[in-house]
């Protein structure tokens, strides 16, 4: 009867879904359509997954530097306003972004824009000329947006807990990239094999096939070039992060990435159990895109060892504890109920949509036969110790009493 | 006739250019709430926001925080001793109300300690409150999924801002007629069971946050009106604002006829309006709901300009005293706040950005912290390395003059005007935006029309008529220049950086005009420095005396 119920419920909140509808370009490039008539908007997500050994160690922060770099059309700032003008006569909104896993386009356009904005996307994707004379200024930019200079302290550390420690760029990284190891990275990362696009919205899928077709038919990888360097050593464990800040009051932050093998519906599941935990206050944790993060703000009266302690402890009496079945299965339904949500945010179609391309979606078969000691055995892994990486910001007084040989707790 | 086709073509293409909001049906319920209902057929999952007209600018000073608070401890979660009827409910108010007590024995033995700390009865108070608080804790629901929102799929979120409170949420179609049920619930017990939390983490982050640029800006720009109070600046006010103060204040502002409910997902009319009627409608109006009377600032206040020394990196933050939503230059300063800073091509980032390199960023912002009255147009100028605020006070200056005197290109004109419509169709195709920019047309301008009637109206504006809004407002009588300065501490003593705090947050405490504030902490410091160090740490700890449990 339970399964019955959750599957009517699962078939719900996909009919309220756009049907999705995928083809794959001659040249490898996987295209997801989401149609939607409401409003005359097209939507367009394009997604590249990066692997451990496309950032030589010593480039780190390659990615995001390239995507700068894509930034510069090649020749000077005349071109670049050209391209801006271009976006907004249109009215079109254009992002880009570079995540510890990947990077990501976004479009979104007047259906009757929609040639313009594929056109323009694909202008910015298959450049192949880089200014050098951009390259100081945007590995500057890019130092400054890793570092959040002017931004509060705990922003600061969050930003630079949110990677581990050896792929975080550093200024010295950032510098020692050259214009030839981006024309690698390019040829190496930028290949319609490796990349998901997705549409949603005012189009026909066969509108949708001519405009992908010709905009990123000729979208072709270069013959790859060879890795640079050894790969890519396992991030070794940091010990603790401390960001001093004269004046600022102490915020304590652990984040850990989801194991890799981790199944989606357990994060799902994990995303909906773990924040609002009972055990866990004054500690408080959220899911973002790139881990979990926990945060401590304690009161005056509390010593940093003993609010790091406390941090610590609570995860780790979470950890032990785990979940019941009861739980799992109100859980299972809370998630199953929340994919309706996904109607009412075409973002969120898309992003949903990509996720089940890229195979790290929560789908419903596998989450009606999750068991509970599968969920809490990715529990345990998940807030293993090891996996945390935790850091401080405060007064340059108060983080001296955190020892950075302060022991994880077991 | 011949005149006649031109007008019929022009709006025939206003229409094609711009779609139209027919599908909001507003209904009235019997006790006044609004309802604005967008039936959207293919959705399976409703979003519904609460706008309760006042926010912020309507609290009064003594219960300043009072919207922040009602947005966290209300509408930050939904807890089923919160809204289940007979829950414990005698029970739970009894202890809150105890707890209530305990907390101001607490802030008052507190205060007296700072005087005469010979004896106390704070460690007898601290633990009392803390097994209380204990015993508090046996009546919440110990599980992950206790909010009842989370555990049905759903989602929540509230937004205090100067005009309005908004409260938000978002559930599959078959939780509405729990959702009618649980809001109407919420509304009439108001039981703000985790009020004591939300208060200390209130109170926390202001703390923590200290003082921001733009909350000076505010502050120097719209000196004693409620549209320039800094929240942290009555940390004394929030710590002192008790459980049943703000239940009171509940009962007024959330009253049924200052509600308008915006509901938007695969509802019809039909189906909606009877739950709506038989929840909503049955909440009681309150007789003390009036519209509380705001004074009037007037925008020639002349040109004011503040020094401040924050800390960070150097900014230059200016802003200009704006006519409210409602006033007819209104939209004609939007499309002007578009031409200068609206986008990557806008002016001040071609020419201050990208031209000039004089800027390292520019964040432009209309309607600061409100629109419901004349606010603020404020810009935020970080200069690139080598050029100093100075330098980019000219510059902006600028091209405020170039923008009110040289005629603005076709090709410009254009293109501000598609970005404007192009975000109006993006928040018509996302619910949660659409209904915020409802909300916020209903709190800020009287009608949730204007969403519609401004983007329709921007067709009809001539480059001319932006021009002379801009001469009009834009004007030096009506600025504020901030400039802040890395910290001035940091070159200081530890003792004078120590005073220098207290005698902001004493200076903080009593007056609202920043640059009074200013001029009065500098002469203070100046005039402490010819005491002796011993003198000056006697007087540290006089004054440190003289504020209230929250530490500067």
């Amino acid at each position: 009867m339970r399964i019955l119920l959750l599957a009517l419920l699962a078939t719900l909140a996909l009919q309220a879904q756009p049907r999705v509808q995928s083809f794959v370009l001659p040249n490898g490039l996987r295209v997801f359509h989401l149609e939607d008539h409401e409003h005359p908007l097209v939507r367009v997500r394009l997604q590249l997954d990066l692997k451990p050994t496309d950032t030589p160690t010593g480039l780190e922060g390659l990615s995001a530097l390239a995507l700068q770099m894509f930034q510069e059309p090649g020749s000077g700032e005349a071109k670049a306003d050209d391209f801006d003008l271009l976006l907004e006569g249109s009215g079109i909104q254009f992002t880009r972004e570079a995540t510890p896993t990947g990077l990501e386009w976004g479009v979104v356009a007047r259906s009757r824009d929609q040639d313009r904005a594929l056109g323009l996307l694909a202008e910015n994707l298959l450049r192949t000329v880089f200014d050098p004379a951009m390259l100081w200024r945007q590995a500057a930019a890019c130092w400054r947006d890793q570092e959040q200079l002017g931004a509060p302290p705990q922003a600061r550390l969050r930003r630079a807990l949110a990677m581990a420690p050896g792929e975080r760029p550093t200024l010295a990284s950032l510098s020692a990239i050259t214009l030839e190891d981006l024309i690698a990275f390019r040829g190496r990362v930028l290949r319609p094999e490796r990349a998901v696009l997705v549409l949603h919205g005012d189009l026909g899928l066969e509108q949708a096939k001519r405009l992908v077709l010709l905009n990123l038919g000729s979208w072709v990888g270069s013959p790859l070039p060879p890795d640079k360097g050894a790969p890519r050593p396992p991030a070794a464990q940091e010990e603790h992060l401390n960001i001093p800040a004269p004046g600022t009051s102490l915020t304590l932050l652990a984040v850990t990435s989801p194991p890799p093998d981790l199944a989606p519906e357990v994060i799902a599941l994990l995303d909906l159990l773990v924040p609002g935990d009972p055990l866990l206050p004054p500690v408080r944790a959220t899911l973002e895109g790139y881990g979990l993060v926990v945060a401590l703000e304690p009161g005056s009266d509390t010593t940093a060892p003993r609010a790091l302690a406390i941090l610590q402890g609570r995860l780790a009496a979470l950890r032990q504890r785990g979940y019941t079945q009861v739980e799992l299965e109100r859980a299972r339904s809370a998630w199953l109920a929340r994919r309706s949500l996904d109607c009412l945010h075409p973002e969120a179609l898309l992003a949903a949509a990509l996720a089940e391309a890229r195979g790290r979606g929560a789908t419903s078969g596998p989450m009606q036969a999750l068991t509970l000691e599968a969920l809490n055995a990715g529990l345990r892994a998940w807030l293993d110790p090891h996996r945390l990486r935790t850091g401080a910001a405060g007064t340059p007084e108060i983080l001296t009493q955190l020892a950075p040989q302060q022991p994880p707790t077991k | 006739m011949r005149l006649l086709v031109p007008i019929l073509v022009t709006a025939l293409g206003l229409q094609a250019q711009v779609p139209r909001l027919t599908e909001v049906q507003e209904r009235r319920l019997s006790n006044g709430t609004r309802v604005l209902l967008v039936q959207r057929r293919e959705l399976t999952a409703f979003h519904a926001t609460l706008v309760f007209r006042g926010g912020r600018a309507e609290e009064p000073t003594a219960l300043a925080g009072a919207t922040d608070l009602l947005a966290r401890a209300l509408y930050g979660a939904t807890w089923p001793e919160d809204v289940e009827p007979g829950k414990a409910k005698s029970g739970l108010d009894a202890l809150l109300k105890q707890e209530e007590g305990l907390q101001e024995a607490v802030r008052l033995e507190r205060l007296r300690l700072r005087r005469d700390a010979a004896s106390s009865q704070l460690p007898a108070l601290e633990a009392s409150l803390a097994s209380l608080q204990g015993r508090l804790q046996t009546q919440f629901s110990a599980s992950p999924l206790a909010d009842l929102y989370t555990a049905r799929g759903g989602r929540q979120r509230a937004e205090a801002t100067a005009d309005a409170l908004m409260a938000s949420s978002e559930l599959p179609l078959e939780s509405f007629d729990f959702w009618c049920r649980t809001e109407a619930q919420r509304l009439r017990t108001l039981q703000l069971s985790r009020f004591s939390g939300a208060r200390a983490a209130l109170s926390t982050e202001l703390q923590r946050r200290g003082t921001q640029g733009m909350a000076m800006l505010r502050g120097a720009a719209l000196p004693g009106h409620p549209y320039g109070r800094d929240l942290a600046d009555h940390l004394s006010a929030l710590e002192a604002l008790r459980w049943s103060d703000l239940r009171s204040y509940a009962h007024r502002a959330l009253s049924p006829d200052r509600l308008t409910l915006i509901l938007i997902g695969g509802l019809g009319p039909e189906q909606a309006l009877p739950t709506l009627e038989r929840h909503f409608g049955a909440l009681p109006v309150s007789p003390d709901s009036e519209e509380a009377l705001l004074p009037e600032i007037p925008a020639d206040l002349g040109d004011r300009r503040v020094q401040v020394t924050l800390g960070g990196e150097p900014h230059l933050l200016t802003g200009w005293r704006l006519p409210a939503r409602s006033h007819r230059d209104h939209l004609a300063l939007r499309l002007g706040a578009q031409l200068l800073g609206g986008g990557q091509t806008s002016r001040l980032q071609t020419r201050l950005v990208r031209q000039k390199a004089l800027a390292r960023e520019v964040t432009l912002q209309m309607d600061l912290p409100g629109s419901h009255l004349p606010g603020l147009l404020a810009v935020d100028l970080k200069p690139a390395v080598g050029h100093s605020l100075a330098e980019l006070e000219n510059a902006l200056q600028n091209e405020i003059l170039r923008l009110q005197q040289e005629p603005i290109p076709q090709e410009e004109w254009a293109r501000a005007i598609t970005m404007l419509e192009a975000d109006y169709l993006r928040t018509l195709d996302d619910p949660a935006a659409l209904a915020r920019a409802l909300g916020r047309a209903w709190a800020e301008g009287g009608d949730w029309r204007l969403l519609e009637l401004d983007v329709q109206r921007l067709r009809t504006l001539a480059p001319e008529g932006v021009q002379a809004a801009a001469r009009a407002w834009l004007k030096p009588s009506h600025r504020t220049t901030a400039l802040l300065e890395p910290s001035a501490t940091a070159g200081l003593d530890p003792l004078e950086a120590e005073l220098a705090k207290v005698l902001n947050a004493l200076a903080a405490s009593r007056i609202q005009d920043l640059a009074q504030r200013e001029h009065l902490v500098k002469e203070g410091l100046r005039q402490l420095r010819m005491l002796s160090p011993e003198e000056r740490r006697r007087t540290l700890s006089l004054l440190a005396a003289q504020l209230g449990p929250v530490k500067p």
